[in-house]
């Protein structure tokens, strides 16, 4: 076969599929353009945050619906209890 | 471009279970990375296409050269997501051997079983 006819089958090939059609087999960097970004894959690897309980309580409060932090709460009623001890404490030492 | 490492910083914490400072900062590198990939793709392919101009080659060169060292892929390393360990990371489970071994002796991964024969 002639090798001119064997270009236009490889030109036609590269039409079809979308090739770079480089008979010269000259550099063009087309194999950089041809990889997939990896950047979403790579920037997978670590856990998500998922939805945590504040997330909830910022949906929920605008709509009039109360929300109880357990947590929350125990740590406030702690805050109190020191407060409250440490103001009697002042008192007891201020005379 | 300023070149500081705190612009890729994100306003807030987007991950959760184990977390330290090796650990967040190397997250921020995969963001980083993941932002700027097509550019750097983009860079990369006019150095390496020869029929462009030595001088536009050049200065992509340069421009890829000088692009922050957080956006390098290379600068990112699998860190275990357990305890942040940086070494001896299972690619497929994303844990440490040591983490690995405890996790699958407690029968919290699917499919791992001691082998014994």
């Amino acid at each position: 076969m002639a090798q001119s006819r064997i270009l236009d089958l490889v030109k036609t090939q590269c039409r079809i599929f979308s090739l770079n059609f480089n008979p010269q087999r000259l550099r063009l960097g087309n194999k950089i353009l041809r990889q997939r970004l990896r950047g979403p894959a790579l920037a997978a690897w670590y856990p998500k945050k998922t939805v945590s309980f504040r997330d909830l309580q910022n949906t929920y409060k605008p709509l009039g619906l109360t929300t109880f932090d357990e947590a929350e709460d125990d740590r406030e009623e702690a805050i109190q209890m020191s407060v409250g001890f440490y103001t009697r404490f002042a008192l007891l030492h201020t005379d | 471009m300023s070149k500081v490492a705190s612009m890729f910083h994100p306003k807030r914490l987007d991950l959760s279970g184990f977390v330290n400072t090796r650990l967040i900062r190397d997250h921020n590198k995969r963001n980083a990375f993941a932002q700027m990939e097509p550019e750097r793709q983009a860079l990369r392919y006019i150095i390496r296409n020869t029929s462009l101009p030595q001088r536009t080659r050049a200065q992509a060169q340069l421009q890829l050269s000088q692009m922050h060292c957080y956006t390098r892929p290379t600068q990112i390393k699998n860190r275990c997501v357990a305890s942040g360990t940086a070494r001896s990371v299972f690619r497929n489970f994303r844990l440490n051997r040591f983490q690995f071994r405890m996790q699958a002796l407690a029968g919290e991964l699917p499919g791992v079983k001691k082998a014994s024969w």
